[in-house]
């Protein structure tokens, strides 16, 4: 028997998602095809993308919050590698898959449908996408736009994934909170620095010019580094989440 | 099949949950785990499968370490707890969801299981059966699983009379030599000829672990006058019917055990009891 992570295991386990959650997945993904049917404004879709996504990520291991359920699920026959896995394949990819499947055929039918009872002659567009083609062309640090949507909407979904092996209950709030929180922390230090370096809190009317015209020849490695926190982020939330799992008591 | 050594479990210094405490458990037995409310039997049950960890001590189950939860250990392991979770699944989709988890799950046994406590339609939803009908379910499917270990934190809670009698009768015809149950309750009443081993639990402690027929051999349980005057009694209740009293089995004499007698006895009268065995 494979100790670590099996197959078959991580088969069963989607399995049950699937068949325990029919009902409310079917409803879900029907009420994301027309609110796409109705909703063509790229910020609109995206924030729903964002919104429903990290509410799903949230829900993953929301067995936790009630004793029973937090005691049925872990004593699963599976390993934590392979609920986790279970977790990231529905909250990341599985989720993506059917938003962006939703997105589709709900623009093509809602521009359809509106050129049909308007008298219309609309073509279909996608405008998220446009908008992602649009960013390429102005700026060259969104030369992989699609993949840095991916990865951003990667770990929202990790945050959210963690928080909900880590919260029991209001996972949603207590996770955004944290991110706060952290934000908070991150302001302060930017504050400290500017404290030491500058003698100032703000760089407003300061008449500070600061210009980074080569930032690979002040900072070596700077760019390295960049990737390195972009790709290393959601897996860093995976493997953190995975050792709150195994540490899980109920 | 359990060993358990020197555990401790607290949330705090002031809230001990378990103190001090070793057992041995063996398959081939029912084990009955009494104790009163908040004693720590469904935490000593926790621990067995790894869903809470000790603090100090080791805790061993069919050679694994509980706290690990591989899955060689917990497909050979079913807790029924004493509240059920809210699944949202047939009983027919449960079966076909959760059974393949365990390689030894009997489909046959199952539906035989079910047909004896009289939960007929297999599409019934779980999350809209009563109580009593949902842990019937549980209750089979537990034992149609063929874990080695089968934990059982009050099941008979919310089962009707004529199902409290046919679970002992199940439970008695599912256990064999490989397999070990532990059924923790405090209703006493219920596990009446169906437990080989008691195991009492008083102040966060194992006070009590003997087989049945330890206590019978060490124990003789009467109902006596209450003129009548014996020396060798250890303890005694004041009923309609008479005296029920525990006394030391110095004549060899047989007797039937009175569990709830004797836990009484035990958690009135530990060192006089435990002095005997």
């Amino acid at each position: 028997m494979n100790t670590t992570f099996s197959f078959n295991r991580l088969g069963l386990l989607l399995k049950r998602f699937f068949v325990e959650n029919s009902q409310k997945e079917l409803t879900f993904w029907a009420i994301s095809l027309v609110i796409f049917m109705l909703i063509h404004n790229p910020a609109g879709v995206g924030m729903f993308i964002i919104i429903s996504g990290f509410v799903f990520a949230s829900r993953k291991f929301n067995s936790f919050g009630y004793t029973p359920g937090g005691m049925h699920y872990l004593l699963i026959p599976a390993t934590h590698l392979e609920k986790l896995v279970t977790g990231i394949i529905l909250s990341t990819f599985y989720f993506l898959v059917c938003i962006m499947a939703c997105y589709f055929v709900g623009g093509t039918i809602g521009t359809h449908l509106g050129n049909l009872i308007f008298s219309t002659d609309n073509a279909v567009h996608f405008q998220l996408f446009e908008t992602a083609d649009a960013l390429n062309n102005i700026s060259p640090t969104y030369d992989s736009s699609y993949i840095d949507m991916f990865i951003s909407f990667a770990i929202v979904q990790s945050i959210f994934l963690l928080g909900s092996v880590y919260f029991k209950k209001n996972i949603i709030s207590k996770t955004m909170l944290s991110i706060i929180a952290f934000g908070i922390i991150i302001g302060l230090i930017e504050l400290l620095l500017l404290k030491l370096n500058f003698d100032t809190t703000s760089l407003k009317n300061q008449n500070i010019n600061i210009q980074l015209l080569d930032t690979t020849s002040m900072f070596p490695g700077a760019d390295i580094l960049g990737d390195i926190i972009k790709y290393a982020t959601a897996p860093f939330f995976w493997v953190v989440s995975y050792f709150r799992l195994t540490e899980k008591e109920v | 099949m359990i060993t358990i050594k020197d555990l401790e479990l607290s949330y705090s210094k002031q809230s001990k949950l378990l103190s001090n405490l070793s057992l041995q458990l063996e398959a081939g037995r029912i084990h009955g785990l009494l104790g009163k409310n908040g004693e720590g039997k469904s935490t000593l049950l926790k621990l067995i499968s790894g869903l809470v960890f000790p603090k100090h001590g080791s805790v061993e189950v069919m050679g694994f370490t509980p706290e690990l939860r591989k899955p060689e250990m917990l497909q050979e392991i079913f807790f029924l707890p004493e509240e059920l979770p809210h699944i949202t699944l047939s009983i027919e989709n449960y079966e076909k969801v959760y059974a393949p988890f365990y390689p030894n799950f009997s489909s046959e046994k199952f539906s035989e299981y079910l047909k004896e406590f009289d939960v007929d339609n297999k599409k019934a939803m779980l999350n809209k059966l009563s109580h009593g009908q949902k842990k019937k379910v549980m209750i089979a499917f537990g034992l149609a699983t063929n874990t080695k270990l089968l934990l059982m934190d009050e099941p008979t809670n919310g089962l009707d009379i004529p199902s409290k009698g046919q679970f002992r009768r199940m439970v008695a015809a599912g256990v064999d030599e490989n397999r070990c149950l532990i059924i923790s309750t405090h209703q006493v009443h219920d596990l009446d000829s169906l437990i080989d081993n008691i195991i009492v639990m008083e102040k966060h402690k194992i006070v009590f672990n003997q087989p049945i027929e330890n206590i019978t051999e060490k124990l003789y349980f009467r109902v006596a006058d209450r003129n009548d005057k014996n020396e060798d009694v250890i303890y005694s209740e004041d009923t309609l019917r008479g005296l029920y009293q525990v006394c030391k089995n110095t004549a060899n004499e047989d007797s039937k055990l009175d569990i709830e007698l004797l836990f009484n006895a035990i958690t009135t009268n530990t060192k006089e009891i435990t002095k005997l065995f």
